[in-house]
């Protein structure tokens, strides 16, 4: 992390402050002040698409620490987020639990079945790992469609009542926002601290050159379990939102084409980097909502394009950019992003 | 006992259909060490340029078939000349990503050209069925069986026992080594990706034939994924035995399991295979075993 000239640490605390000079508060402050004053400020629309993002954001962040960082190559996030969707719907309806008590659980549980498939890493590696987390995801909606109705609801999935804090439900968009928020910045914030702790440091050097890890004494299992362990577990949690936020939970909502749009948005905004997950949902996920603006006021222009125009047009817009980024800008959207801010900084000399 | 052996039968016909798909995995991961994500959507686009040359411009299918087989090996070229050469020597993950934006990308561009409609695909190999004793075969899949197993033939003649295959195989064990050899890696990437086209077209001839279609037949290239890994991933002869490990055994599994979970077994069940036999044995049943150096 560059700084601007004049800024030392003097303590250890200092130095491992996130936020270090008093521009980068009030940036900050002016941002959660933003996002706190959004649902005054913005459209209902506005809000259904923050809450999209929010949620998008969280399973992002953890698939960016187990493929950015830990460098395991992960297809099955989707799958990993619907058992989070399910252990929380199930649990809700069958059991009448409050949300927070069901949102750490449906963590856990899709820690635990993300965990299973890290194990296989023991033997399984590169290629091999990552298609096989492809097995996760029809063995995920083979179990979801076959397991006895009173659990899951089989193909007719599970509806859920509203999230609600003590007789307060939960019910509105603008409400359930705040609850998305809270959770989306303090499992962002937690991903900086596995990032910047032990583990975090392990998951690079497990992912730079695995060999080279052990023999510098990094139990390479221990890590590569735990980093399937930690992106799930931000995939469970981002599943129990998304069962309270849309409150119908169904295995057709997690495909395996939106983990290879999850792995897209990474790719975008830049591997290897807690920031570069947060820019790719926003930049992505709004270009989304751009075309499904846009696109139809397109068709009309041009009723050539016929009605699946959107839906086109957004595929061969990520397609075409991850593409470009990986042949033109590999290291993502966040690297451009610390050039220019290096460049501002330093200005007007070039080094 | 017919109904059994007909199962058997059956799934190792559709286990080899997988293994011509496979194939065509393997062919591009043989020689250019590239894991190609978006062989199902190939699949479609060449079934696609097909279905275009015979129902729309109502072409004989002696005329449709080379010309869409010329269509997808111009397309393979097409991706290697601008895709896939700027990358030459990067790491694997740069490939892996690449093809998941291509994935992504050809769906957006089948869904411009052709929309997501319905379409019926020509009978370009007879549709009436086989009977041999009690058991019913579909013609298609029995043609494109013999085919799988002579063009496995063929492709694994050319990897193992000729200068150009040899050096190919080169490539994929390493860029810089091989370029270094004086081999051309662009010229093998190239090679690679215009005949797995070519195959793929193939693939999607015996598969769709007379069946309905739309641009979602593209899960053929997931559904084939087992078959390779099984077999691993360097391997030609084995993709046709993993093929029938994998149709087989999918076959038994409808025949016994499906009573019991009422159907649907068929889609997960190779992929609990490909899982277990992966923890035995970590690149699949056939593939190279590397040895790592620090």
């Amino acid at each position: 992390m560059t700084l601007p000239a004049g800024v030392h640490a003097e303590t250890y605390d200092q130095d491992r402050a996130l936020i270090r000079t008093p521009g980068q508060w009030i940036w900050f402050a002016a941002l959660l002040a933003g996002l706190l004053l959004l649902p005054l400020l913005g459209s209902g629309k506005a809000i259904g698409i923050a809450n999209v993002i929010g949620i998008t954001l969280v399973a992002v962040v953890g698939l960016q620490l187990t493929s950015g960082f830990a460098g395991q190559i992960n297809m099955g996030q989707s799958a990993f987020m619907g058992v989070g969707a399910y252990a929380c719907g199930a649990l809700a309806v069958n059991l009448q639990m409050p949300f927070w008590l069901t949102l750490p659980i449906s963590g856990i549980s899709a820690a635990v079945f993300g965990a299973v498939f890290g194990l296989a890493a023991l033997r399984i590696k590169g290629f091999y790992l990552a298609l096989t987390t492809i097995a996760a995801q029809y063995i995920f909606s083979f179990a979801m469609l076959k397991l006895p109705k009173a659990w899951f609801g089989q193909a007719e999935g599970l509806r859920l009542d509203a999230a609600a804090l003590g007789g307060y439900a939960l019910d509105t968009d603008v409400r359930i926002y705040y609850l998305v928020l809270l959770v989306a910045v303090v499992m962002t914030y937690g991903a900086w601290g596995v990032a910047r702790s032990r583990p975090g440091r392990a998951f690079v050097a497990v992912r730079d050159n695995d060999n080279a890890a052990e023999v510098i004494g990094i139990n390479v299992f221990y890590y590569k379990t735990l980093a399937f362990f930690i992106g799930a577990f931000y995939a469970g949690i981002a599943g129990g939102l998304w069962a309270y936020y849309v409150r119908y939970v169904q295995a057709d909502q997690f495909t395996l084409w939106l983990s290879v749009w999850y792995i897209g948005m990474l790719i975008v905004g830049g591997m290897g980097s807690v920031l570069g997950a947060i820019v790719g949902t926003v930049v992505i996920r709004l270009l989304q909502d751009l075309i499904t603006v846009v696109g139809p006021e397109m068709v009309e222009a041009f009723p050539r394009l016929g009605g699946q125009f959107v839906f086109a047009a957004m595929n061969m817009l990520l397609g075409g950019m991850i593409i470009a980024f990986v042949i033109f800008e590999p290291r993502g959207l966040v690297h451009r992003w610390n050039i220019l801010k290096e460049s501002y900084r330093i200005w007007p000399f070039p080094h | 006992m017919a109904s059994l052996l007909g199962y058997v039968v059956n799934g190792a016909l559709a286990g080899l259909l997988y293994a011509l798909i496979a194939m065509s995995f393997v062919i591009i991961y043989r020689s250019a060490r590239v894991f190609n994500f978006a062989q199902g959507e190939i699949v479609v686009v060449g079934a696609f340029v097909v279905w275009t040359f015979m129902s729309v411009l109502d072409f004989p299918w002696w005329v449709s078939v080379p010309l869409a087989l010329g269509a997808s090996l111009l397309l393979g070229l097409f991706i290697e000349r601008l895709i896939l050469r700027p990358l030459v020597g990067e790491e694997l993950f740069a490939f892996v990503m690449v093809t998941i934006g291509l994935l992504i990308f050809i769906r957006g561009v089948v869904l411009v050209a052709w929309g997501p409609e319905v379409r019926f695909f020509p009978a370009v190999l007879p549709l009436a069925a086989i009977k041999v004793g009690p058991l019913v075969l579909d013609r298609a899949l029995v043609l494109g069986g013999a085919a799988t197993l002579v063009l496995a033939a063929i492709t694994s003649w050319f990897f193992n026992r000729t200068q150009a295959g040899l050096e190919m195989t080169a490539v994929a064990e390493n860029h810089q080594i091989a370029l270094s050899l004086g081999i051309s890696v662009k010229r093998s990437i190239a090679i690679a990706w215009g005949v797995s086209g070519v195959l793929s077209t193939l693939a999607a001839i015996i598969f769709l034939n007379g069946k309905g279609m739309t641009f979602l037949a593209s899960d053929i290239g997931f559904a084939a994924l087992p078959v390779a890994l099984l077999a691993g991933l360097e391997s030609i002869g084995g993709v046709v035995l993993g093929g029938l490990i994998v149709g087989i055994a999918v076959g038994l599994a409808a025949y016994f399991l499906d009573p019991i979970f009422q159907g649907g077994v068929a889609s997960v069940f190779p992929f609990v295979i490909m899982v277990i036999i992966l923890l035995i044995r970590p690149s699949g049943l056939f593939g190279w075993k590397t040895i790592e150096r620090i």
